[in-house]
């Protein structure tokens, strides 16, 4: 019999499909904070911009995900652009226009 | 796996400047990292369940008792009762139904730790439940969570339905002997619920009222069963300890208290938000490094910590190193959390006053030095704030405070004077101005200062139109003054004025 390390590899590997399956690795990651604070700063709204984007022709493939809130409630809502390679980039007081303009500059081909 | 510690992956991102510094994130590790709604990620990204599994396969239930006791961990709800004592206590019990209860009715204002801990990463609290049910031999979870945190019961029902359907929940989990499953009870937000014999009543569905402690939840719990309850960051901290090791859970915090503390940085500050640090750092790094400083280049008069139950610390408690026993013999408590920065034009009279109003109405009425102790003091505050303060209500205020804090039945009786005794004992020259002279320096208390027209006067007569006491004359487009012995200041030519023109004095020398 398998002990709980064992099963718990076995799922260590589904897990890495599965995130794989859902675009984990995909070498553009947006981070959208949506714990209730960053909802009610407007994140919602921004996560829908976001989501709009997702496959348009002029637009690179990204992976959109949700995560906590990491405690600076002074500058929500908060977007965070992982690129393979590069810097990641912490985007705060997102609005709509600033969203437009991480698109411009992280997701439009060729930018 | 690389060997970067959590707090460096969140240094990494997050290194923009002094806020994130200081900080040591253990029971937050996750929180802004993974996507909570996500159990894969948590699993793949985050050394998710690892704890457990590490658990169930090396460790006998002793043994992960024997370890809590050995990180020092203490309860993160305020009271600080050494977490492993707890559990042995509970595991020692013999019963064959045991239960475990998370602790996630936050109620303090201003605080929202638990909410973003949960909201962030509800696995880890999970993955702590569980440990902990093994380690005391418990079949059964509850989270008692308050109705107010819609976002918070959400996620926590995806993350309890994909646990289930992983396997981390049921019967025989990872093939192991252990079986185990949680359910979510909901508070409607009753502050006292968060005492943990008043959230037992309410999890059997009965009043929220505290009962007399001894018994303990430990031998007489949840529908009488013995039953171990802790807080919302004390489960988070417990995946982390089996993580790294106790040892270097211990490595953290001072000599009696170990690990770190979220806190939630509100007021005037400038970067208001949550925050974890280690024990031992010090109020002025928390305010002028981690929070950034007060705005607008006014002066710091008090750091108010533990909430409606702690109390007022002054800048000469800046070093002050922050622990549970530090912050007690300052005249506070550590609390769940909540830190409020004032600056110099809070009233400190008024503060009390806030806080001994919310404890007021959140009494829950079952024994008398509360219910009653409470509601005559906020009484006389009241009275104090509207210029009716009489000689001996300070010595008044300290004996009553004093007696509800030694007679009452639970916690936030024995707590609810703190914001009082705390404030009297660090500004006690400004409840004597309020009391003596009528004056409030902060010129917060409407009643206790004086209104005057300055030269912003455009001779609107605005003002003079408003006031009741036909104490305001000036003719049109002239500057208007206000007779003072007329004056039943009600404030209404202040609410009124646009231009800036009527303003509040003191009277006091600087």
């Amino acid at each position: 019999m398998s002990t709980p390390k064992e099963v718990l590899s076995q799922k260590k590997l589904k897990a890495k499909e599965e995130l794989s399956a859902a675009g984990f690795f995909k070498p553009l990651k947006i981070y959208v904070g949506s714990a209730t604070c960053e909802n009610a700063a407007g994140a919602k709204e921004i996560m829908k911009i976001f989501e709009t984007q997702a496959g348009k022709k002029d637009c690179r493939d990204f992976y959109l995900s949700k995560k906590g809130c990491v405690g600076r409630c002074n500058l929500e809502p908060t977007v965070e652009v992982y690129e393979e390679g590069k810097k990641t980039v912490l985007y705060v007081k997102v609005n709509e226009k600033e969203a437009e303009k991480i698109i411009d500059k992280h997701i439009k081909v060729g930018k | 796996m690389p060997a970067m510690s959590v707090s460096e992956k969140f240094k990494k991102v997050f290194l923009d400047d002094k806020y994130s510094v200081g900080q040591e994130r253990v029971a937050l590790r996750n929180v802004g990292l993974i996507d909570p709604e996500n159990i894969y990620d948590y699993i793949y990204n985050a050394r998710g369940y690892q704890a457990l599994a590490e658990v169930l396969t090396d460790m006998k239930p002793e043994d992960v008792v024997e370890a809590v006791k050995k990180s020092g961990l203490r309860g993160r709800g305020g009271a600080g009762f050494p977490t492993g004592m707890k559990w042995e206590f509970t595991a020692k019990e013999k019963s064959l139904e045991k239960y475990v209860v998370c602790n996630a009715d936050e109620g303090d204002p201003g605080a929202f730790m638990d909410r973003s801990a949960i909201e962030g990463d509800p696995h880890s609290i999970l993955e702590g439940m569980l440990i902990g049910g093994y380690a005391v031999g418990a079949q059964k979870g509850i989270v008692y969570i308050r109705a107010e945190y819609p976002l918070a019961v959400e996620r926590l029902e995806k993350a309890f339905c994909a646990a289930r359907k992983e396997g981390f929940l049921g019967e025989n989990i990872l093939g192991s002997d252990f079986s185990f499953d949680v359910e979510i009870r909901l508070g409607a937000g009753a502050f006292v619920c968060g005492e943990e014999t008043a959230l037992i009543n309410s999890i059997e569905g009965k009043r929220g009222m505290p009962r007399p402690r001894p018994p303990f939840p430990a031998s007489n719990g949840v529908f009488g069963k013995p039953t171990l309850v802790n807080n919302v960051e004390t489960w988070a901290n417990i995946g982390a300890i089996f993580l790294d090791g106790a040892d270097s859970f211990a490595a953290l915090g001072t000599e009696k208290s170990k690990g770190t503390k979220v806190f939630a940085l509100a007021g005037k500050i400038n970067n208001t938000g949550l925050f974890e640090v280690p024990m031992g750092t010090t109020l002025k790094e928390i305010v002028y490094e981690i929070g950034g400083g007060i705005p607008n280049g006014k002066k710091l008069k008090s750091v108010q910590t533990g909430g409606p139950s702690g109390g007022c610390l002054t800048e000469k408690f800046l070093e002050t190193k922050i622990d549970y026993e530090s912050l007690a013999a300052a005249g506070s408590i550590m609390g769940s959390g909540g830190m409020i920065v004032i600056d110099e034009d809070s009233c400190m009279v008024n503060i009390a006053k806030y806080f001994l109003e919310f404890t007021k109405s959140e009494s829950c009425g079952k024994c008398v030095p509360c219910r009653e102790g409470t509601t005559r003091i906020y009484e006389t505050l009241t009275r104090i704030t509207e210029g009716q303060g009489e000689e001996g209500d300070i010595e008044k205020l300290e004996l009553l405070g004093e007696i509800i804090k030694k007679s009452s039945l639970c916690g936030l009786g024995q707590s609810a004077p703190n914001p009082l005794l705390s404030s009297i004992k660090n500004f006690r020259k400004e409840y004597e101005e309020h009391i003596y002279l009528k004056r409030c320096r902060a010129k917060v208390c409407e009643k206790l200062v004086d209104y005057v027209i300055n030269d912003n006067c455009v001779g609107c007569g605005a003002c003079r139109r408003v006031c009741p006491a036909t104490a305001i004359d000036g003719t049109v487009k002239a500057k208007h003054y206000i007779y003072s012995a007329k004056c039943i200041k009600c404030a209404r030519c202040f609410k009124t004025c646009k231009f800036n023109a009527v303003v509040k004095e003191t009277g006091l020398p600087e």
